[in-house]
């Protein structure tokens, strides 16, 4: 397994293979969308417009069930991202092609942007205030360990799915290189499924992250709100 | 296996534009068909459902109407019943007046028939009963019954009232002498009998002819001009043929 190398030099930016092989998917899921959407029919959709509006609507029935009545704000980015780490994990598959996920700088950037979707979709729901206060909820000796939290998840989203694309790559490689032409089939095909679970896990981690952000602000919000009239509740009752 | 920064932020870049592309080239567009799908789907829901209120309220008012039908149906069967029961009565009625009549008619007829016959046969009865009288009177004829009957005679011209003998007187009024007609020879006594009662009672003055007539079967018959005095078996047969029947 060979570090991606450069390919060619663009000014002071190094673009590596990885960043070609993202490239490609870009214009290869771009061209695809735009082909696969041109002619949409209401009364009487294709065999491909059908696929197309069966995944988008699990993504969307995905996102319902985690974050009811939020899907329209969150299929964009959870769905790219479903749909992109699929397809690069399975661009291995493809002769003289590695994954992108099989990159370190990719996984990591994909949990960065998790990272920051999270805050930012707890903002937006709420406001900069009071998502930031739920880090203190519900003692503020636990900030650190929520810090740690954000920091450590994001780390491990990163790594686990740069590290299964990695090693499914080798052990096929190890595998063809030591037993031979059809030997690493049964290999590739689970290529195909771990990369589909990969791709899955990833995208529902990062929709649970940020359901949890969304949620975590709502939950801090209401237990403000209980504390807030906690006295109250206790003057009426004597 | 190191973390390349210049790949991580173009990675971060590439990301951020197929979010786009997506968006722009397969979210939106799909989402937008399925809006449109879904709206047509509540459109036509919400025209089904109102065709069903529509449907549901022209039952409604079948079913009342057919409730009204029923109803008038009803009572319409049960004025019919009872004009069919009132015709029947009214039929049975004259049905069985017109037995009624009939029954006296043929009741009435058959007395009428039966009248008949029984006068029939009465008639034809009286009828063989004078004939069988005549029969036996006429095979009993005799001389000694012609006595018999110039005794009766002369009895019965004895005691015949003033007032018939005046008639008789008058109507004779001397016409000619009195013709005594018998059967059978007449003796001579019998003769002056008969001569001696005519002329005493009729006071006739002339003489009293005797003459024979076998049709008179026994007795004698008395010709005084246009009158006639008969005592004779013929001529009592004759008045009882000639007698009204017993059948009337």
């Amino acid at each position: 397994m060979e570090a991606a190398h450069i390919v060619f030099q663009l000014g002071f930016l190094q673009i590596t293979s990885t960043v070609v092989t993202t490239w490609g998917i870009l214009l290869l899921l771009g061209v695809g969308a735009w082909l696969a959407t041109r002619n949409l029919s209401v009364a009487s959709p294709g065999l491909v417009q059908t696929a197309l509006e069966g995944a988008v609507q699990s993504i969307e029935a995905a996102i319902e069930g985690v974050l009811p009545g939020r899907s329209g704000l969150l299929l964009p980015f959870v769905g790219t991202l479903w749909i992109f780490v699929a397809v690069a994990n399975l661009t291995g598959l493809v002769p003289e092609l590695h994954s992108p996920t099989g990159d370190l700088s990719t996984t990591a950037a994909l949990a960065f942007l998790v990272f920051l979707s999270v805050h930012w979709f707890g903002i937006r729901s709420s406001s900069l205030k009071t998502y930031l206060h739920h880090y203190l909820t519900p003692s503020p000796v636990l900030l650190p360990f929520h810090l740690l939290g954000e920091l450590s998840r994001t780390l491990a989203l990163a790594v686990r799915l740069f590290g299964n694309i990695m090693s499914l790559e080798m052990a096929a490689l190890l595998v063809l290189l030591v037993a031979g032409l059809l030997v690493p089939v049964p290999i590739l095909m689970l290529h195909i499924i771990e990369a589909l679970v990969q791709a899955y896990i990833f995208g529902t981690l990062a929709l649970i992250y940020i359901a949890g952000g969304m949620q975590s602000q709502e939950a801090s919000h209401a237990s403000d709100t209980t504390s807030s009239n906690a006295p109250d509740k206790k003057g009426s009752s004597t | 296996m190191g973390l390349d920064w210049t790949t991580f932020l173009l990675e971060i870049v590439n990301f951020l534009a197929l979010l786009w592309i997506l968006k722009r080239f397969l979210y939106q567009p799909v989402l937008a068909t399925l809006a449109e799908r879904r709206a047509g789907i509540a459109r036509t829901l919400g025209e089904a459902s109102d065709k069903e209120a529509r449907a549901t309220t022209l039952q409604s008012q079948f079913e009342s109407r057919l409730a009204d039908w029923e109803q008038e149906k009803a009572a319409a069967r049960s004025a019919f019943d009872a004009e069919m029961a009132a015709e029947r009565v009214r039929q049975l009625d004259l049905l069985s007046h017109d037995l009624a009549a009939e029954r006296d008619r043929g009741a009435a007829v058959e007395a009428h028939a039966r009248e008949t016959l029984r006068r029939e046969l009465a008639a034809q009865a009286d009828k063989e009963a004078r004939q069988f009288a005549s029969a036996l009177l006429t095979r009993l004829a005799c001389p000694e019954l012609e006595a018999r009957l110039v005794d009766v005679f002369i009895e019965e011209l004895a005691g015949l009232p003033d007032a018939r003998l005046a008639t008789l007187k008058a109507a004779h009024n001397g016409h000619g002498p009195a013709v005594v007609t018998s059967a059978y020879p007449l003796s001579d006594a019998q003769r002056e009998r008969i001569a001696s009662t005519i002329g005493a009672r009729l006071e006739l003055p002339g003489r009293v002819e005797f003459g024979l007539d076998a049709s008179l079967l026994a007795g004698l018959r008395v010709s005084l001009g246009a009158w006639q005095l008969d005592c004779s078996l013929a001529g009592e047969l004759g008045v009882f043929a000639e007698a009204p029947s017993f059948a009337n």
